[in-house]
């Protein structure tokens, strides 16, 4: 079930502060966050934010499409590695 | 078979019935557009005089849907996005798996396609 429309998108309080801080620095670096669950709002755009994926920090650099979408939808928490004795270069 | 908003062609069944074999329009919406036309729900489609017709697809322009290929390319649009900026969903589309979070150990035949089994290469 989505949420609902009266709330609100949801945004780290924190998050929201440090692009604040980004905006005004001289060069932009990017925001280390583990706060997945946050929207991307058009403030964000520009941006590039490394979202902890329980593991490590994948990079995310906003662009406009992703208004809307959430930080975690950009960086997987699964490897898939392959099954067990699946090696395409050893044939037969 | 009658010709319907181009190249669309239902059969000789009631009109209720073959308006849903356009793509994008379903029961709830043939509905809608016959009451919007004004039109019988049980007559025939060969039944139906050219005014008719007319009347019909009169309505179908009115109410705004995307029918046939512009609902196609707007579906397709809608993945090519999903897909371009590499989000989970873009990359279930990308694999061919479920998308919204269904189990793939059994099942997901249709997303997965045909079963293919993955032989044991035995070591010597």
């Amino acid at each position: 079930m989505g949420r609902s429309l009266k709330k609100g998108p949801y945004v780290e309080q924190k998050l929201l502060l440090k692009i604040d801080r980004q905006n005004e620095a001289p060069h932009k670096k990017p925001i280390k966050t583990w706060s997945r669950r946050s929207m991307i709002t058009p403030d964000f755009v520009g941006h590039t934010f490394l979202v902890h994926n329980g593991k490590d920090f994948i990079s995310v650099f906003v662009t406009e499409n992703m208004v809307g979408h959430k930080l975690g939808e950009f960086s997987p928490t699964r490897k898939f590695a392959g099954h067990s004795g699946h090696n395409p270069k050893i044939k037969g | 078979m009658a010709r319907l908003l181009g190249v669309e062609i239902p059969n000789e069944k009631r009109i209720e019935a073959s308006l849903p074999y356009i793509y994008g329009i379903g029961p709830s919406t043939t509905k809608k557009i016959l009451e919007e036309a004004g039109i019988d729900p049980d007559i025939r489609t060969g039944e139906l005089s050219d005014d008719q017709l007319a009347r019909i697809a009169h309505a179908v322009s009115n109410s705004g849907l995307l029918i046939e290929g512009d609902l196609r390319r707007e579906i397709q649009s809608h993945l090519k996005r999903l897909t371009s900026i590499n989000c989970y969903r873009g990359i279930r589309h990308r694999r061919n798996l479920p998308v919204r979070g269904q189990r793939t150990s059994t099942n997901a035949r249709t997303r997965k396609g045909k079963r293919k089994t993955v032989g044991v290469s035995r070591s010597k």
